[in-house]
């Protein structure tokens, strides 16, 4: 009775990948007034976006409407953090959609190293658990959907667990049931994978 | 508080047990969540599908950031931006004064929308709110349908910056916070009815009671009844400007597949009909789980099946003297899209015509173009919602991807 091909949905998430990395629609005079904007983020999260502290998120190189999504997210009290909530909360959509693009624009810093073995672990997880599905084949994101590829591992692991608790903020419920699938000893191995991952 | 102890004490059970799993064969830790209403329904063959639905650009996007020349409409129409800025636009509802109201599901909000010394402005107008997609106005008061309640704002053009305290019209629509098709559209019937519907709590389940169906509450006693079941989720219903019939869209099941079941342009003459969910879909197809032992003939089919997953939202008749001629009485209705087919179509607003038996003579793009890459993830850059008639005749549609508002106007050569 289906009609999916496993051929089709491959070629159908390599094109998905390459299509996000060819068209950055963002407007140059965006990004410029994003960079602007931007101080006040740098002082945690660098200010290309790749933060020191590994509890404190990647940003580089996210896909545009993953950061103004969670920006808007965190201004109107959805995802809870005191902090962000502070900073969004004095920002329009407008600056939302510049700091988007400048963020979505700048580089990812090197991956993190990791044993052969534990790359074998994290990678059958990251499938095993549908991790690819939304993500891409290479974890780099998609629209809404954050890149976890050289994710800080910590950062990573406190996300999962609060989806699993019920307490990270979940727009649509597929990440409280996806970490919820996930069993608790696995988190370690899998989040030091996805940090382990390479960006372009 | 209750839900949160015991999803505190899943999780504890897991950390305390997790050096178990060690040595285990893997094994799903004691909190298991269900699926997403979305995956619901998907067979194991189906659980590493990338297809996915596509989420909303919360903050919008600017009109001058889009290709907004693409968009194309039949010779002698035109089609413009009317708003932008106004983010998840969802349906639209006209005031008597030319307020234009638009409604969103995830913003919590409800803007009007006015001309002021020729300018166009777009309030927040109110905030807070729980999934308020359905909003109608009626005799100077504006209905907002959230997933709990109906209630109403009195004199609210004379109030628009500072709109009075909402009263209650009915409330408990969703006691028990319902997966699924939650949100609600909302409608006045010609019998000054609400009508609003309540989704299916999933993608293909049992419904409970008073579940996929299409509702009306009296608004001046509160009392609600069921009028049409059967129906999966309905987010767009309006009655023939000449029968005063129901007609209403519905959207089908996901993941049997790409091209089956198609969606539903349905009408409901008369309360206490059955369209079919979730035994029967599109008129003719069994369900292959609920459908065994029934059959399709005890419901009533669609009066055009639509195409699969295209997912049809708003529709109106036009009435209006704006347009050419033949376009008077016809339905046009909003395709918010298909994600759920390897190859997309849709997010275009379509054209019914129907002829003297209510029968659709012809099903036709009216506006198309935000369709660029039918194997493109995501495969549009705007998404139709609701379509709505102005008082000079010409129509306005939402799409709630951008947050704009655009209008489409004919003129006689």
């Amino acid at each position: 009775m289906t009609d999916f091909r496993p051929t089709t949905l491959i070629a159908a998430a390599i094109f998905a990948a390459v299509f996000i990395w060819t068209a950055p629609a963002v407007l140059a005079a965006d990004i410029e007034a994003g960079k602007r904007k931007a101080e006040t983020c740098a002082a945690c999260h660098g200010l290309s976006g790749n933060s020191t502290d590994p509890a404190i998120p990647s940003i580089a190189g996210q896909p545009a409407q993953f950061i103004s999504t969670q920006l808007y997210f965190f201004r109107e009290g959805s995802r809870k953090n005191a902090q962000m909530l502070a900073i969004a909360s004095n920002l329009k959509n407008a600056d939302l959609n510049d700091l988007a693009a400048y963020f979505s624009v700048q580089k990812a810093a090197p991956a993190k190293t990791l044993a052969p073995e534990k790359i074998e672990t994290g990678k059958r997880l990251s499938q095993q658990f549908n991790c690819v599905a939304c993500h891409g084949a290479t974890l780099l994101g998609q629209q809404h959907i954050p890149r976890l590829a050289g994710q800080h591992a910590e950062y990573l692991r406190t996300q999962l667990r609060g989806f699993q608790a019920g307490t990270r903020f979940d727009m649509d419920g597929n990440m409280t049931s996806a970490a919820r699938a996930l069993p608790a000893a696995e988190i370690d191995v899998l989040a030091d994978y996805l940090a382990s991952l390479g960006t372009p | 508080m209750s839900t949160r102890i015991i999803l505190f004490a899943a999780l504890l059970s897991a950390v305390v047990t997790a050096p178990a799993y060690a040595q285990q064969a893997p094994a799903a830790p004691a909190a298991a969540a269900p699926a997403p209403s979305w995956q619901q329904g998907r067979s194991n063959e189906q659980a590493s599908s990338t297809l996915h639905p596509f989420a909303p650009h919360m903050t919008g996007r600017p009109a001058k950031d889009l290709p907004i020349d693409k968009l194309k409409v039949p010779a002698g129409f035109k089609v413009e931006v009317w708003a932008d800025d106004v983010p998840e636009a969802r349906s639209l509802a006209l005031g008597s004064k030319g307020t234009v109201f638009v409604s969103n599901r995830n913003a919590k909000s409800v803007y009007a929308i006015v001309d002021k010394n020729g300018k166009r402005e777009v309030k927040t107008l109110l905030k807070g709110l729980n999934t308020p997609n359905g909003i109608v106005f009626d005799k100077g008061t504006l209905y907002v349908a959230e997933r709990h309640q109906i209630t109403r704002y009195d004199d609210i053009e004379n109030n628009l910056d500072n709109a009075p305290a909402p009263k209650l019209v009915v409330g408990n629509l969703d006691p028990q916070n319902q997966p699924g098709h939650f949100w609600k559209f909302l409608a006045m019937g010609p019998d000054g009815k609400l009508y609003y519907n309540v989704g299916a709590p999933g993608n293909i389940v049992m419904p409970s009671y008073f579940q996929a169906t299409i509702s009306r509450v009296d608004i001046k006693t509160g009392v609600v009844e069921e009028y049409a079941h059967g129906v999966r989720n309905s987010v767009g219903f309006t009655w023939h400007p000449v029968t005063k019939a129901l007609w209403f869209t519905e959207h089908g099941r996901d993941w049997i597949s790409d091209d089956l079941p198609n969606d539903e342009l349905n009408t409901a003459p008369r309360k206490g009909m059955n369209f079919g969910y979730p035994y029967c879909h599109q008129g003719d197809l069994l369900d292959p789980e609920f459908g065994k032992n029934k059959s399709c003939a005890e419901f009533t089919g669609p009066v055009q099946k639509l195409g699969p997953h295209i997912a049809p939202l708003g529709l109106r008749f036009y009435t209006g003297k704006m347009f050419p001629a033949e376009y008077k009485n016809n339905l046009f209705i909003a395709m918010h899209g298909s994600w759920n087919r390897t190859t997309k179509h849709g997010y275009n607003i379509m054209r019914v015509v129907l002829d003297k038996n209510g029968k659709a003579a012809k099903y036709e793009p009216f506006l198309e173009g935000f369709l660029t890459d039918n194997k493109g993830d995501p495969p549009m850059w705007g998404r139709p919602v609701d379509v709505m008639q102005m008082a000079d005749g010409a129509m306005l549609f939402t799409d709630d991807y951008n947050g704009i508002v655009y209008r489409i106007s004919y003129k006689k050569k």
